[in-house]
């Protein structure tokens, strides 16, 4: 069968201007910044079990947190990062937290200072920040023999030994709780050392295309939450009746993933208008193909 | 035939692995040696490399080759950033890591915003319904981009659950599968360089 | 409460790790007696390979270069020895085509090695005096300085062919899509699951999973290599049987076979 003679505005539309596209993308992420709308968010099992996992714990439980990205993926994990410390300040938990990347310190100090002033607590008596080490899988290792060995100080030069609050916590045995957020493979470190070769219970937060490696684990249990992007940070959020960063950008986010999809079946309509549609087909010779 | 880094490799591979299954203190202690070694090495292989970057963009600079304005910054960004890093230190408050905040960060954080875009524009080109395998990537891809924002949940509240289901089932087996296959080809490429049967990281094929 | 000094030689919680282990090496040797004893071995086409040759000889008649990406891995990640491997066998094919190689590195010990193994392969392809000193350069050790570096270079040089190899991140969209703007043809070979369904999208060509381990030995066709292909099938139809096995087994109501497996 003789494909169909294109259709003007079909044919046009198949090849669209990617400049257009981006023009539309650009107004589905400018407009509901400028004009929110709230929409509903329900959490999800994943993240609700992240929430009882802290929720769980007693006042006064140490939790090691290793914040662990860098400013490119602030968007999805400083709010999570955010939402996660204020819950340990609201139970009462006593994070110490630390960072494998090099860059993340700045950003973890104002998440502590937002998090800290919002729910009344104060560095080195409510949470102790020991900074960045490098070295990423053997700091984990050392962390399971001796925290003060891979931080003598905090980040702001105090010895451990001179901050009461570190008295008696040297290593992974003395967490009850650890929670890593991270944009990389510093996640399977902790699932491996911390949570497997450790046995410590363990949350995890990663960004939204990384989140889906890690649901084996969660149904192994070897860890016992999962937070996934800006959409599980806003869940966090909701769980812990705040409004911060998350849930402001879910319209944003919301609104560009609509525009995507009238884009796409606008372009699947032109497709079919011009005849390019066969059902009987194969996969093709190509493999994988995306053309 | 270079027997030198071929026993290295074998040597030093075969302890790695051994060091696995034994836990003895002192075995242990010795992998955070190894891997301690290894932050060093980079550290030199990074001024290899800045000597290397710093030669071929003097060369296009000098040559006034296409595109010299470009390298002239980069000369000059490596040049500030090294001398001010050895002088001033990298702390907070001096200039590396003034620059580093307010340049390289706020650059890097725009880079990756540059993504939703390009999601865009590639979805736009892939998503078309040419076959049956094409038009199911459409149909799932439309259902998870909805279903996975608050929009999804308020137009319909299946959504959710159904994007939890494929992203549970068949996303998870397919995934499980792929991560099998490229862990077994991980351990095979491993055990080929470990046992000098591939030398191509000599030169050599 | 610190842990005890361990002094123990062997951790038993690891034995299925290292019988598996065991098995692997035992099916590499059972597999390179038989490609030695003259035995063909025999390896499925890949049309991502297979466009390889086509890609270079299409660069060489527009006159313009191959753009090869190995991947944001270092030297301690398969995905880039893995890469090393392609490299090897693609800077062969190109220096006998006449064809310009780049290489824009971003680890820079992987840089290193990458440039001899290129050199390498021109001199045994007898072009050794046709090697330009910069074709593998070290770019930058940061994720997005290196897309940026990249995705200028293909805008400005527009590459015929640009060739993935190796381990990406969040930057596999930006790179693949830039990419195509430029009208080049795009081979794909990732082992990051996560960023396969971006490869897909916008590459002609994608290598899925393993097949990037596999592509040094296809376009090198060494029966040895081949061999350790045929060992990579032999664990993979191994572990496909034993979850079968333990799964019907939980079922039945037996879960030993399942806890076996359990690794620590």
């Amino acid at each position: 069968m003789a494909a169909k003679r294109p259709g003007g505005w079909a044919a046009r539309l198949m090849g669209l201007d990617r400049r257009i596209i981006f023009a539309l993308i650009f107004l589905a992420t400018g407009l509901p910044l400028l004009f929110p709308v709230n929409l509903p968010i329900t959490p999800s099992p994943r993240v609700r079990a992240a929430f009882d996992t802290v929720d769980r714990q007693p006042p006064g439980t140490y939790v090691l947190m290793s914040l662990d990205y860098e400013p490119d993926i602030k968007a999805e994990l400083q709010p999570m990062a955010i939402a996660v410390l204020r819950h340990c300040f609201r139970k009462g938990l006593k994070p110490i937290v630390l960072t494998l990347y090099p860059a993340a310190p700045g950003l973890i100090e104002r998440a502590l200072v937002i998090a800290g002033t919002a729910e009344g607590k104060k560095r080195n008596e409510d949470y102790v920040f020991l900074g960045y080490k490098s070295g990423s899988q053997s700091v984990i290792l050392g962390l399971g023999e001796s925290i003060r060995q891979m931080f003598p100080n905090d980040f702001w030069g105090t010895p451990l030994d001179k901050i009461p609050m570190m008295k008696g916590k040297n290593s992974f045995a003395d967490f009850p709780l650890v929670i890593n957020l991270s944009g990389s493979s510093i996640a399977d470190y902790y699932i491996r050392i911390a949570a497997t070769r450790y046995q410590r219970p363990m949350v995890l937060g990663a960004t939204a295309v990384m989140a889906t490696d890690y649901y084996p684990y969660l149904s192994s249990k070897q860890i016992l939450g999962l937070i996934g992007g800006m959409k599980g940070a806003a869940e966090y959020e909701k769980l812990m009746d705040i409004t911060g960063d998350a849930r402001r950008g879910m319209d944003a986010q919301s609104l560009i993933h609509v525009t995507i999809a009238i884009l796409v079946l606008l372009g699947n309509l032109a497709l079919f208008l011009t005849g390019g549609f066969r059902p009987g087909g194969s996969g093709g010779s190509r493999e994988g193909t995306g053309r | 035939m270079r027997y030198g880094p071929l026993l290295v490799t074998f040597v030093v591979g075969t302890a790695l692995v051994a060091m696995f299954f034994i836990p003895h203190h002192k075995v242990q202690e010795g992998q955070s040696v190894l891997l301690d070694w290894a932050n060093v090495v980079y550290a030199f292989a990074l001024i290899l490399g800045s000597l290397s970057l710093w030669a071929s963009h003097q060369r296009k600079f000098l040559s006034r080759a296409e595109g010299w304005p470009y390298s002239f910054v980069t000369l000059a960004a490596l040049a500030f950033v090294t001398i001010a890093g050895v002088v001033q230190g990298v702390e907070e408050g001096t200039l590396v890591n003034r620059y580093y905040n307010m340049v390289n960060s706020p650059l890097a954080s725009t880079m990756f915003a540059l993504l939703a875009f390009f999601i865009a524009s590639a979805a736009f080109r892939a998503f078309r319904a040419r076959n049956a395998e094409a038009t199911l990537l459409l149909g799932t891809a439309i259902i998870m981009m909805i279903g996975r924002v608050s929009v999804g949940e308020f137009l319909w509240s299946g959504f959710p659950p159904v994007t939890e289901w494929l992203l549970d089932v068949p996303n998870l087996a397919a995934k499980r599968a792929i991560a099998l296959g490229i862990g077994l080809g991980a351990v095979s490429t491993a055990l080929k360089i470990i046992l000098g049967i591939d030398r191509s990281y000599l030169g050599r094929s | 409460m610190s842990e005890a000094l361990n002094t123990s030689w062997f951790d038993p919680a690891r034995i299925n790790l290292l019988v598996g282990l065991a098995l692997f090496v035992a099916f590499l040797v059972i597999n390179i007696g038989r490609a030695r004893s003259g035995r063909e071995m025999y390896i499925r086409p890949m049309a991502g390979l297979k466009a390889i040759d086509e890609a270079i000889g299409r660069a060489t008649e527009m006159g313009r270069r191959v753009l090869y990406l190995p991947g944001l891995g270092d030297m301690s990640e398969v995905g880039t020895l893995a890469s090393i491997a392609i490299l090897s066998r693609v800077a062969r094919r190109a220096a006998e085509m006449g064809c310009d190689l780049d290489v824009p590195g971003y680890d820079p010990v992987a840089s290193t090695i990458m440039d001899g193994a290129a050199r390498q392969a021109y001199i045994e392809a007898g072009r050794g005096d046709a090697y330009r000193p910069g074709t593998v350069h070290y770019v930058s050790a940061q994720q997005f300085a290196y897309v940026a570096a990249v995705t200028g270079i293909m805008l400005r040089d527009r590459p015929a062919a640009n060739i993935y190899m190796g381990s990406f991140y969040a930057e596999s969209l930006f790179l693949a899509e830039t990419g195509n703007q430029t009208g080049a043809i795009q081979i794909a070979g990732c082992d990051q699951v996560t960023q396969l369904p971006f490869f897909v999208c916008a590459c002609d060509y994608t290598l899925l999973g393993e097949e990037l381990f596999a592509a040094g030995a296809f376009l090198g066709r060494e029966p040895v290599q081949l061999a350790t292909i045929a060992a990579q099938d032999w664990a993979k139809a191994l572990a496909a049987a034993m979850v079968v096995v333990s799964l019907l087994a939980s079922v039945l109501g037996h879960p030993e076979l399942g806890r076996l497996l359990q690794t620590r």
